[in-house]
């Protein structure tokens, strides 16, 4: 048994190792520039030199600091077009810029000489002290360089070139300041649409980076308990996933235990009574109640039980009573708000479980060792709560395992629908504002809990049929 | 969540049963002289429900192929201007680029043309059309329309979409969903289980060389047929789906490609006995691991997650996530089954016969395995369809522009007074789960040999 368990907890590691790696390609494939989320900067802005400076200065050291100018991963396999230094450029939309035109053009120093002269370009156009009639074309050359920098098609960049020379450089003082960069960024560009190398592009290359990456770097902080910063408020993602999770478990836990109080009564009974026609109509009920998908009956409660109908129960939250309520107050105002929640919960495991337990039950009930024990005389009580109870338990052991990874992500639906700040909420906005240090951590703490819940399982399985060993193989 | 959650358990469940049967398939067919498809479809026949709810499917997907003439602003059949004009059917033609609007009728108002005479479809709406005189109004409430012929008989959402007509339209949706997404996850699904299965871990012997080559291949392959191409790919998929799906059949197809080229070599090299010393490779653990890796990430997780980074949303993008997270339960199913039929003497009696592996998996190992398949594909396409309405509803994943019986569940969540909206999708979406629900249930009891009388 002891070697069992050694060798499943063995087993946990590569899959543990293969879902990181698995979240780990969402996160950095997701669009947005994270950095740029955190900071909240308005892009472009109207400022001097100095503005422009210090925006850099902070984006750089937020950047440094979260680790993103560190390369992805251990090695990247890409093609000869790509150079090994590429995750050094800060902006994510400048990179995916730069990677489109090396793998067009195929040679990387003609892009990035590219890139260094339409830098220099910008970098003289902050320095420009403005007067009044060159406001507006400055602020035109700005824009259009800012689509130069997000820019990859030959079209695009052309148009764009040919705008600048023929209306905004019209003005005396742009021109003045500007002209040679704006020439060696016209040059770079030729020079890179002539001295092109397209077949680079169908050399592979291995390019090594070691153990100062992202992802190394963000694993380690995991196994060590740092979770990291939520992107969205700066609050630490497990405080964040703390207080979620409060509720979360509050309610998961709260439907697992009604459910299975009533379940496994009504299983039983209604396999003890099959064939009558009360028994019909509850199997039929039950059914019904589990083909019902909870988000419609959630939506139909709210409709008519809540704020559109007769108005009984509140839909939204939590209640608003503040920390300061006694807390008999607070329990009843938080309990009258989950009522709603917790019934959609309930009534589909509830539903499902009493079919298993039914299942399990009426399989038992045929065996020859309960006519033996009918046939000499006990009592039907005692047959089917003493004899084929613990037996008939089989199927129920299989929903067990999930209970673990429900009492995080259980409740995802309803919470979203309810509004109650749970995890279903949280992981959602998280998704939608890109804040993936919490995705991840849920992620991978549901997978946890899920290979635990199995492994849980499979224990109790051997626990309650010791027929089932872990040790001998065939 | 709590029930997609259940299907999953239930099918485990549903794994261990549908191994159970079949172990006691053989005698109980061995001892009639029928099929044992017969007896299948006898015994499905004779259970009511299930025959009903087969019936169902067919009616949805009946009104699905005619979505369009059930539902249309286009009249099915005019005449105008003396000519007679079919303008849903010119509608595909011309969509399939064979033919093109008459002048006149390019970029006209169907509804406000005086036609001589015109048989319009049931529901004179598409599910995109806007009613500005009724939004929001109930099935009794009183509408403003010109005549019965334009009401809307389950009314209309916040800004004047016809309900009737959004379900029509979303009964297609729903049937695509579970077909596509299942179609994939059957593929894979079959795929991987059926490898896992039939080799077990101490089957699949291969040389050294062809290790070393076929690892070599696959990486080279992958590098040629998506790395090199990557950006091809996400433009086509920015451009349309049509063109991702063909540029997606591309690399695939270079991807084999490659890999044959390498098998060509690993042929070449079998010639140097040194390199030629068989390995085991335990196909079944790795496969098994794989498995277990998909199963432990929430499923609705996995695919919100993934829903929402994809650049472009389409509601075949949802499909494919779908299939592609949902294969496991068909795998473990086929690997079950398989692991069973490859000890049976005509296994090795196709062995001894010289068969390709290849040749004795597909037309001898699979379709025996096929009925534990059928039923897990059954539950599949409900809790497909029900994923796809559960993301629909939260507006993840699916443009804002498709309309289905999900998102328009969802706009019940925006007027708390329009009972209409929540009751109808909603309940097209439970009679669509429940059916298929009930299918497999009667497909698990008609494989049950315990039930036969």
């Amino acid at each position: 048994m002891f070697s069992y368990l050694l060798k499943r907890l063995f087993i946990f590691i590569p899959t543990l190792l293969a879902i990181s790696l698995f979240t780990f390609i969402i996160s950095i494939n997701a669009p947005g520039d994270p950095v740029e989320t955190m900071l909240n900067q308005n892009v472009g802005g109207d400022g001097s030199s100095g503005e422009k400076l210090t925006n850099e200065k902070t984006y750089q050291t937020k950047r440094h600091e979260l680790g993103f100018d560190l390369p992805l991963f251990y090695f990247s396999f890409t093609n000869a077009t790509f150079p090994d230094t590429l995750y050094k450029i800060p902006k994510k939309a400048h990179r995916e810029m730069l990677q489109r035109l090396s793998y067009k053009y195929g040679k990387w120093k003609n892009v990035s000489d590219y890139y260094h002269s339409l830098q220099k370009l910008e970098n003289k156009i902050v320095e420009i002290e403005i007067n009044e009639e060159s406001t507006l074309p400055l602020r035109k050359l700005k824009d259009a360089v800012n689509v130069l920098y997000t820019n990859y098609s030959e079209e695009k960049i052309s148009t764009t070139i040919k705008n600048i020379e023929l209306n905004i450089l019209q003005n005396g003082l742009l021109k003045k300041n500007c002209e040679n960069e704006f020439n060696n960024f016209i040059n770079a560009y030729h020079h890179l649409l002539i001295d092109k190398a397209v077949a680079n592009k169908y050399i592979p290359v291995i390019y090594w980076y070691g153990l100062n990456n992202q992802y190394h770097r963000w694993i380690s902080k995991f196994i060590q308990g740092d979770f990291g910063i939520s992107f969205q408020d700066k609050r630490p993602v497990s405080s964040k996933i703390g207080d979620a999770l409060k509720w979360s478990m509050i309610l998961s836990i709260s439907s697992i235990i009604i459910a299975y109080f009533i379940a496994i009564p009504l299983g039983v009974k209604s396999a003890i009574d099959k064939g009558k026609p009360s028994e019909k109509l509850i199997s039929t009920g039950l059914f019904l109640l589990y083909s019902l998908p909870n988000f419609w009956v959630a939506t139909l409660l709210i409709q008519f039980l809540g704020g559109g109908g007769l108005n009984w129960f509140p839909t939204f939250g939590l209640g608003s009573l503040s920390e300061g309520a006694p807390f008999w107050d607070r329990f009843w105002e938080t309990a009258y708000h989950l009522i709603l929640p917790l019934f959609c919960l309930t009534y589909a495991s509830f539903a499902f479980i009493s079919r298993q337990m039914r299942g399990g039950m009426l399989d038992i009930l045929e065996l020859d060792y309960i006519r033996t024990a009918k046939a000499k005389g006990l009592k039907k009580r005692v047959v089917v709560w003493k004899h084929a109870f613990k037996n008939s338990l089989m199927p129920i052991i299989t929903l067990f395992a999930n209970i673990f990874p429900m009492a995080i992500s259980g409740s995802f639906i309803i919470e979203i629908i309810f509004s109650i700040p749970g995890m279903g909420q949280l992981t959602l906005s998280a998704i939608y504002a890109r804040d993936y240090p919490i995705v991840f951590t849920v992620l991978m703490f549901t997978a946890i809990l899920t290979l635990i819940g199995n492994l849980v399982a499979d224990i109790l399985y051997a626990y309650i049929d010791p027929r089932i060993s872990f040790t001998i193989k065939k | 969540m709590n029930f997609i959650k259940s299907i999953v358990f239930r099918t485990k469940v549903k794994e261990e049963k549908a191994l159970h049967l079949s172990n006691e398939r053989e005698e109980f067919t061995g001892k009639e002289n029928e099929s044992y498809w017969r007896v299948v479809k006898k015994q499905f026949q004779k259970n009511k429900i299930a025959v009903w709810s087969l019936r169902i499917v067919y009616l949805f997907i009946i009104i699905a192929i005619l979505a369009d003439f059930l539902a249309n602003e286009k009249p099915i059949a005019v005449k105008y201007n003396g000519n007679i004009y079919f303008p849903i059917f010119k509608e595909y033609v011309v969509d399939l680029g064979l033919s093109k609007w008459d002048k006149e009728l390019v970029n006209v108002s169907w509804k406000e043309l005086n036609y001589e005479w015109k048989i319009l479809p049931l529901i004179p709406y598409l599910p995109k059309n806007i009613d500005f005189l009724n939004t929001s109004v109930s099935p009794f409430d009183e509408q403003q329309v010109i005549s019965k012929k334009w009401k809307h008989w389950l009314g209309t959402d916040a800004l004047g979409h016809d309900v009737l007509a959004g379900m029509i339209h979303g009964t297609r949706i729903a049937l695509l969903v579970g077909i596509i997404s299942m179609g994939i996850a059957a593929l894979i699904g079959i795929f991987f289980g059926a490898i896992a299965g039939y080799y077990g871990d101490d089957q699949l012997k291969m040389s050294i060389s062809s290790i070393i080559l076929y690892s070599v291949g696959f990486v080279i392959a992958l590098f040629y047929a998506f790395g090199a191409r990557a950006y091809v790919l996400a433009d086509a998929l920015g451009n349309s789906f049509g063109n991702f799906l063909l540029e997606l059949i591309i690399s695939i197809l270079l991807f084999l490609g490659i890999l044959l080229v390498f098998q060509f070599f690993s042929f070449l090299l079998k010639k140097i006995p040194f390199l030629f010393q068989p390995i085991t490779i335990p196909v079944d653990i790795i496969i098994s691991r794989l498995i277990e890796v998909v199963v432990s990430i929430p499923r609705l997780f996995l695919i919100i997650s993934i829903a929402a980074v994809v650049a472009k949303p389409s509601i075949f993008m949802v499909m494919m996530i779908i299939g592609l997270t949902t294969w496991t339960g068909i795998a473990r199913f086929t690997r079950a089954e398989l692991l069973r039929i490859r000890n049976l003497e005509y296994i090795e009696a196709a062995k001894a016969l010289g068969y390709k592996e290849f040749r004795i998996i597909i037309k001898h190992a699979l379709p025996n395995a096929l009925s534990p398949i059928l039923i897990s594909i059954a539950f599949g396409i409900a809790s497909a369809i029900l994923i796809e309405s559960t993301l629909s509803f939260i507006g993840i994943g699916v443009p804002a522009e498709t309309i289905t019986w999900g998102s328009l569940l969802a706009a019940a969540r925006q007027d708390a007074s329009a009972w209409w909206l929540a009751i109808f999708p909603g309940f097209a979406i439970f009679i669509t789960v429940t059916i298929y629900n009930l299918i497999g249930e009667g497909l698990t009891d008609a494989m049950n040999p315990k039930l036969k009388q």
